[in-house]
């Protein structure tokens, strides 16, 4: 807590000096939609023959494996792999190199949620003129959506993804006569069959402090929170009619006493997961192997499914987590940096290590339609093909969802409106109301013209 | 010879009255005891928690040994992972809390008896200065630090974490409280009759009447920078600089990553285990001095 009110002034600072230094902000706009100059192929293959050194921030574990391919491929490049830390930690660092104007990497992991929060301070280069434009067909849409800026910038090549689905215990739906739900209808109708019949067990756990899944189910509900409409406008609405449907519904399984809100990633989260605690986990598709790896106890009693439905028979999902490869702007060596992300995230060697060595779910739409990706069969779910299950959700994930340049002071004051709501067991629409109103009058202070 | 006087000294202000203080309270043992209890239950899931295998971890109760004890296992693991690179945080935070801890209580003490000491006009001034820098906490100042150091190169260097931590304002009002009391200006009228010179006086009369009052500020600068995080969090980019703090945060955070592992958690409590034992070696060590030193300044003599 302390580093994110110690940081916080920081950010802000930063991005008020950026939005004066826009001022009139017309004229700039003006100039960021005409396309960049493209850089020539002669300029392309003299850099990647010149001797270079790159810095790498990751924290992706055994990334030098993939990264040794591309210094095969290029072997005048020399690149620096450093674990800055995961998410937070690795952003802190970012934003205070940034600021001193020394000892920011060239490529950098960020995720997806992150990229306004530094593309609003003018961090991240943009990849058009390196010819990322072409490697748009490569990725699931909604992946590419995710990297393009507002007047259609590259800012970073997708490198892994966690569309949304549902890992339920089969053995307790069987043994209390429970089909896997379709709907959310049905699930609300387990969550309380399951919970009077054991009192123990709860259909699943909605973490109170993990805006990530709630911010991947708004996005299957429909929600649209957040959009940059210019340089300095915003709209904000976490509190639209898809979050309010949203917020209704958990709010009331949680009053209701028949859905736990247990913080995740906890010792006491992964008992409950090893105990049968919690019959389900509204997950993403980086979930299977990490439970499988922290529940070997429950081996062989898993199962995967789409997350259930508003709509009986439609198919919606949302995404929660995953990374990009951005290149930031300081760099000293855009071309070999531009090409490196791209690199380490679109050739067939390295993408297929990630998904199968380090099981990054992939982004791509050739990995999820590889047989050697989507056929595994996991012992840890009866042998079922998860990852079948989770590359056909990636393709039910909607294009439009968007993220506010200011993610970690949207984050903290969720875990101080809904999150603490819904520890509470208290009404976690008002919760959302109050988010909405944090929001509004943060980005205002901020010096964004704020509309719904 | 100090610690005993001060002893003395308590004993002798309290004697006179003491039959009712004596009388034990049920109501404040019982209290003390749930405290005691409050602190030392997460110590004691530590030791279980690091004695158990990933599964075990989170299928068997937490406060209570599960049948496998894996203990030397992990603790191998801990060594090993990664080319052994914990014990080279362990050795860089030795390192950088020794050096810092060493230089900051030398640094308190010069100041200190300069300030208790020598009448040179701005003292009080000055003085007002640190007291106004113990209220700033030193996590603020870590920002802008990096935005210094990195000017003068010295970020992702051991430097980075030493030279700040070289400063204690706190250490420096403890040392000048301390050595008002302890260092009488008759003994240094004496030396400087004898014909010592000051820092001949400093050297082997001061610096030993000082002697509780240094390692005070010894064990606070040694346990501030033993478990900092923040500053080389921020100024250091190379894993083989992290001190043990970042480099457990680092491997906690591969735990819950995207195609992490569960095998990393073992490595992280076990390795948290390790890391807080020498502190534990340190306080039984130096307990003796620490006590004395808290009381500095406590009773005027």
């Amino acid at each position: 807590m302390t580093m994110l009110r110690l940081r916080w002034p920081a950010v802000a600072a930063a991005a008020t000096l950026f939005l004066a230094g826009c001022g009139g902000g017309g004229a700039d706009v003006q100039q960021a939609d005409k396309p960049p100059g493209a850089v020539s192929q002669a300029d392309i293959d003299k850099a990647m023959q010149t001797p270079t050194e790159l810095t790498f921030w990751t924290w992706v574990p055994d990334i030098q494996n993939e990264v040794a391919l591309f210094e095969k491929k290029y072997p005048a490049i020399n690149v620096n792999v450093v674990n800055a830390g995961q998410g937070e930690p690795q952003y802190t660092k970012l934003r205070t190199a940034l600021r001193a104007g020394s000892g920011a990497p060239d490529v950098v992991q960020i995720e997806f949620q992150y990229i306004p929060t530094f593309t609003i301070t003018d961090s991240l280069l943009d990849l058009r003129p390196y010819g990322a434009e072409a490697l748009k067909d490569q990725f699931v849409d909604w992946t590419w959506s995710q990297v393009t800026g507002r007047n259609g910038e590259v800012w970073g090549i997708p490198q892994d993804t966690g569309p949304m689905g549902m890992l339920y215990r089969k053995d307790i739906f069987d043994k209390h006569g429970i089909q896997p739900p379709k709907t959310w209808d049905e699930f609300a109708a387990a969550a309380r069959k399951l919970h009077a019949a054991d009192p123990e067990v709860y259909i699943t756990n909605l973490a109170s402090n993990q805006n990530g899944a709630w911010m991947g189910l708004a996005w299957q509900a429909g929600s649209k929170p957040f959009q940059m409409t210019a340089a300095d406008q915003i709209r904000v609405n976490a509190n639209d009619a898809a979050s309010k449907k949203l917020a209704n519904y958990w709010g009331g399984l949680v009053q209701e006493g028949v859905v736990a809100t247990d913080p995740d990633f906890t010792d006491q989260w992964y008992q409950a997961l090893n105990q049968g605690k919690y019959a389900t986990w509204l997950t993403a598709a980086w979930g299977p192997v990490f439970l499988s790896s922290n529940a070997e106890a429950t081996s062989g009693k898993w199962r995967a499914a789409p997350l259930p439905q508003w709509t009986a028979g439609e198919n919606n999902a949302g995404n929660w987590g995953g990374s990009t490869s951005a290149v930031i702007k300081t760099t000293k060596n855009p071309i070999a940096a531009a090409k490196f992300a791209e690199f380490l995230n679109t050739d067939p060697e390295s993408t297929r290590m990630m998904a199968i060595e380090q099981f990054l779910f992939p982004p791509t739409k050739a990995l999820l339609a590889d047989e050697s990706f989507v056929e595994q069969k996991p012992e840890f779910y009866g042998g079922q093909q998860v990852n079948e299950v989770f590359a056909r959700i990636s393709d039910t994930v909607s294009t439009d969802f968007g993220w506010p340049p200011f993610m970690d002071q949207t984050v903290s004051d969720w875990d101080e409106t809904v999150g603490k709501s819904l520890a509470d067991k208290t009404d976690v629409v008002a919760g959302l109301d109050q988010w909405q109103q944090r929001i509004t009058s943060y980005a205002e202070s901020q010096g964004f013209k704020v509309a719904q | 010879m100090t610690t005993t006087a001060t002893a003395t000294a308590v004993r002798a202000a309290s004697g006179g009255s003491a039959m009712p203080g004596r009388r034990r309270s049920p109501l404040l043992t019982l209290a003390m005891l749930a405290f005691l209890i409050y602190f030392l239950l997460p110590l004691f899931w530590l030791l279980v928690a690091s004695t158990k295998t990933t599964g075990d971890l989170f299928a068997s109760f937490g406060l209570w040994f599960a049948d496998d004890f894996a203990l030397p296992g992990n603790v191998r693991n801990v060594f090993t992972a990664e080319d052994g690179v914990y014990g080279r945080w362990l050795l860089n935070t030795a390192f950088y809390s020794l050096v810092s801890a060493g230089g900051a209580a030398l640094l308190a003490a010069l100041g200190g008896y300069g300030f208790a000491k020598f009448g040179f006009r701005g003292n009080k001034l000055l003085f007002g200065v640190v007291l106004g820098a113990i209220m700033v906490p030193s996590t603020a100042l870590a920002i802008p630090t990096y935005l210094i150091f990195a000017q003068v190169g010295l970020v992702n260097t051991p430097w980075a974490i030493i030279l700040p931590s070289l400063v204690n304002p706190f250490g420096l009002y403890l040392m000048r409280i301390y050595a008002e009391g302890a260092v009488p200006d008759s003994l240094l009228e004496a030396a400087r009759i004898d014909g010592a010179g000051e820092f001949r006086i400093f050297r082997q009369v001061v610096l030993r009447l000082l002697g509780p009052g240094f390692v005070t500020v010894l064990l606070f600068t040694l346990v501030a920078t033993w478990n900092n995080y923040f500053l080389p969090l921020i100024m250091l980019n190379n894993p083989s600089l992290y001190p043990v703090t970042v480099g457990l945060a680092n491997w906690a955070g591969q735990a819950t990553v995207a195609g992490g592992s569960g095998d990393v958690i073992p490595l992280v409590v076990t390795g948290s285990l390790l890391s807080i034992i020498p502190l534990i070696a340190a306080f039984l060590l130096l307990q003796r001095y620490w006590q004395s030193g808290l009381a500095a300044g406590g009773v005027k003599q």
